[in-house]
């Protein structure tokens, strides 16, 4: 498929992130801090929504084009604990996860430079680390990988 | 009210909706699971080589995951663009009225936020999208795991920097 479909696609979900308050730091401070539902209903929705589809897709087993549907559940380890609060930490001292860090740059808020700049940082240090953690944490093969996020 | 340009945020539902339906489409259409963070493995992967960032998963899906990064960022153009004009923000909300650094703190401030961001999501295997939104509806153990994890890490946190820490 063409990359523009992508780009569209990523468009499309960067506008919606961006207008409803998913890349907004006052609305996940005030998610984690219990002073709005707003997040919560968010992803509330948009799972009860995703899950009776993606049954149907799944039972389908076809794309619209007549392809098997590739779909492969994330290995489970103990990075998902681990890791997982490790990237609650971060999302709450930036006010952004992975997209929003995307959105917030593009509306113009500088300051996502400095986020950016540490989430391509990290990743690419969680990746000279791999091996020492592989054990640690039972992280799968290298040639899988942590799946993909 | 949001600070990009004091807009009011759309409904929790019409937004949840939404991104569902993107979701959703992004399967049947494209055959592509939806996912966020792995996109910036693609990225540094442009620059550093390692075994890691070298695998076949990240090497065989720049062709979607750099547009769908990029069209992120159209996205939050477009939105600031059609809401009254685009212009560079430094306004962080409730971080100016308690904490109050200026740019060079407010960029120290993000950037050891993001290192946990990039560190986490990569040791979790996703972040809000992969695992968050896909992961969770269907019904995968690592991302219920997962997601349960990064939410109790980001409510200790917040609590922690604004009623522990600054706790007046």
């Amino acid at each position: 498929m063409s990359p523009w479909v992508y780009a569209l696609f990523g468009t499309a979900f960067g506008f919606v992130l961006s207008r409803s308050g998913a890349a907004d730091y006052d609305m996940i401070e005030g998610m984690f801090l219990f002073d709005r539902f707003q997040l919560y209903g968010i992803l509330a929705t948009a799972v009860a929504l995703m899950a009776p589809g993606l049954w149907w897709l799944k039972r389908h087993g076809r794309t619209a084009f007549g392809q098997p549907l590739s779909l492969r559940p994330k290995p489970r380890h103990p990075g998902n604990v681990v890791g997982g609060f490790l990237f609650g930490i971060g999302w709450a001292i930036t006010g952004m996860c992975p997209g929003p860090v995307l959105v917030n740059l593009g509306e113009g808020k500088v300051y996502a430079l400095g986020a950016l700049a540490g989430v391509l940082v990290g990743t690419a240090l969680f990746g000279a680390l791999y091996e020492r953690l592989q054990q640690p944490l039972r992280l799968p093969a290298l040639r899988v990988g942590t799946g993909d996020g | 009210m949001l600070i990009l340009h004091h807009l009011t945020a759309m409904h929790w539902a019409v937004a949840g909706a939404l991104l569902a339906a993107i979701t959703w489409l992004l399967l049947w259409l494209t055959n592509q699971r939806l996912g966020i963070s792995t996109g910036f493995e693609n990225l540094c992967s442009l620059v550093v080589s390692t075994p890691y960032l070298r695998r076949g998963e990240i090497t065989g899906s720049h062709g979607w995951r750099l547009p769908f990064l990029g069209g992120l960022v159209l996205g939050g153009l477009l939105s600031a663009w059609l809401a009254g004009g685009w212009a560079p923000i430094w306004d962080l909300g409730r971080f100016d009225t308690a904490i109050g650094w200026g740019p060079a703190g407010k960029l120290a401030w993000m950037f050891v936020g993001g290192l946990f961001i990039g560190v986490g999501t990569r040791m979790a295997g996703g972040c809000t999208s992969g695992h968050g939104i896909f992961g969770l509806s269907n019904l995968e153990p690592a991302s219920w795991i997962s997601t349960l994890s990064f939410m109790s890490g980001g409510i200790l946190t917040a609590n922690l920097i604004y009623r522990v820490a600054l706790a007046s």
